[in-house]
């Protein structure tokens, strides 16, 4: 018998240590509960109740019938509104008499009437140089329709402003909104934080570590974790970027948030080995 | 033929309560042992024990089978270790002053056993953290030099130091 295997053996003889059976009822319970907060795979309902699915799927077949009819019958007012003033587009060889003859057409002034082109070019490329009498109907009645809903909107609330800042560009409004998260998670001070609609929740006071395991063990693993608001999202890129974003906010001083971040961190990536010097950086230093 | 323990574990991602228990049943005595001799504090180790299973249970949906499922709970339980030690200023908790163990029948093999299981057990006491972690891992989870150094973040020739030097201590404590 080898040395290590003589030491083996009389390790084996140290006893045999059992966890307590309240330990194991516990934490078989906790993997219990875990499975069941998951969604139920779907059953064949029984009695009444298979009549839910086939009834609550007539409605909406009944629905989106009824409602696209609606839509339908809306529609042609609009269109017989507009027919009259919807001159059919002229026939490519009617462009032709017309540039070849402009006297014929004196509705529109020479200066205003475009060289002609070749109508595939024209029709794909070139939009109309005047919109036509339908296309200006409409866009009056939008305008008007637009006026009419700005008002309905002001009205109760402000009077209408002098005059109507023109709309900000989508891309401004979408770099404004990355501003703000950035400003948000990067530089603001933890009041303002707190005010946010969707806070990150408060520390609750410190319960019993197994009172809080078991909570947490039937909680939905999948769940996005709480932190995530506070960490913008990068909580889910990889765990160096958590880790170097919970050492940002340890770095800000925003201790509470990083302990929060560093605890969910931990049960996200339970195998995860955090150097020493990344430790230095996401603990609290005493 | 039993299920390996990767199935069973990501047959309990899947929702298999019933694999959860055999894999449990399957690993309670040695994780727990080793937690129990690893920090010597019977409640704290309890709640070391059942934080590292609570782990794996949240982490049910996440697991991927990369290695054996043993080197992975022993990870779990290594990194708790870690941040138990660091929490008690990486000092050492001592040992209970009672150990558990069966007691014989034969009241001299008792006395003989007690002997010889203190000398052990206070040679385990007196180890390094890290070499009788190595030394438990070995020992109590089955895990491999490979292994123990997968688990404790380390690389081979350090765990492969750590486990020679382990058994050494604890021969001389036992030929005396």
């Amino acid at each position: 018998m080898s040395d290590e295997q003589k030491i083996s053996q009389r390790y084996r003889e140290l006893g045999r240590e059992e966890p307590p059976r309240h330990l194991d009822d516990a934490i078989l319970a906790a993997s219990r509960r875990a499975v069941r907060t998951r969604p139920a795979p779907l059953v064949v309902p029984t009695g009444r109740r298979r009549w839910y699915f086939p009834l609550a799927a007539a409605a909406v077949i009944v629905l989106a019938v009824a409602v696209t009819m609606h839509v339908e019958r809306e529609r042609p007012d609009l269109e017989v509104a507009e027919a009259p003033a919807t001159a059919p587009p002229p026939p490519s060889s009617a462009r032709e008499e017309q540039a070849a003859a402009p006297a014929q057409a004196p509705a529109e002034p020479p200066a205003a009437t475009p060289p002609p082109e070749p109508r595939a070019k024209r029709d794909l490329y070139a939009p109309d140089p005047k919109p036509a009498p339908s296309q200006e109907l409409r866009a009056q009645r939008d305008a008007e329709r637009l006026a009419d809903l700005q008002k309905s909107q002001t009205a109760p609330t402000s009077p209408p402003p002098a005059a109507a800042p023109a709309p900000a560009p989508a891309q401004d409004a979408i770099s404004g909104a990355r501003e703000s998260v950035r400003a948000d998670t990067a530089s603001k001070p933890l009041a303002e934080m707190q005010q946010a609609p969707a806070p990150v929740p408060q520390a609750k006071p410190a319960a019993p570590m197994r009172e809080e395991a078991r909570a947490r063990a039937s909680a939905a693993p999948d769940k996005v974790p709480a932190v995530a608001g506070a960490l913008g999202g990068f909580a889910y890129a990889s765990p160096e970027q958590w880790l170097q974003g919970i050492a940002d906010l340890r770095r800000q001083g925003r201790h509470e948030e990083a302990d929060k971040a560093l605890a969910e961190f931990r049960r996200a990536y339970p195998d995860y080995k955090i150097s020493e010097a990344m430790l230095e950086k996401v603990e609290k230093q005493k | 033929m039993e299920a390996p323990d990767e199935e069973l574990m990501l047959a309990y991602g899947e929702g298999d309560a019933g694999a959860f228990e055999t894999l449990y049943k399957r690993h309670r005595g040695p994780l727990y042992r080793f937690v129990l001799r690893a920090i010597k504090q019977r409640s704290s180790a309890e709640e070391l024990f059942q934080e590292v299973w609570i782990r794996v249970i949240e982490a049910r949906s996440r697991y991927a089978p990369q290695a054996r499922f043993t080197t992975w709970l022993y990870t779990i339980a290594h990194n708790l270790l870690v941040d138990h030690w660091r929490k008690k200023g990486l000092t050492l908790v001592q040992l209970d002053d009672e150990p558990a163990v069966a007691a014989p029948d034969n009241p001299a093999r008792q006395a003989e056993a007690r002997q010889s299981l203190a000398r052990l057990m206070q040679a385990l006491e007196a180890l390094p953290a890290a070499q009788r972690e190595a030394f438990l891992l070995h020992e109590e989870a089955g895990l491999t030099v490979a292994e123990i150094a997968a688990a404790t973040g380390t690389n081979e020739e350090a765990a492969k130091s750590r486990l020679r030097y382990a058994m050494a201590k604890l021969r001389a404590a036992v030929d005396e």
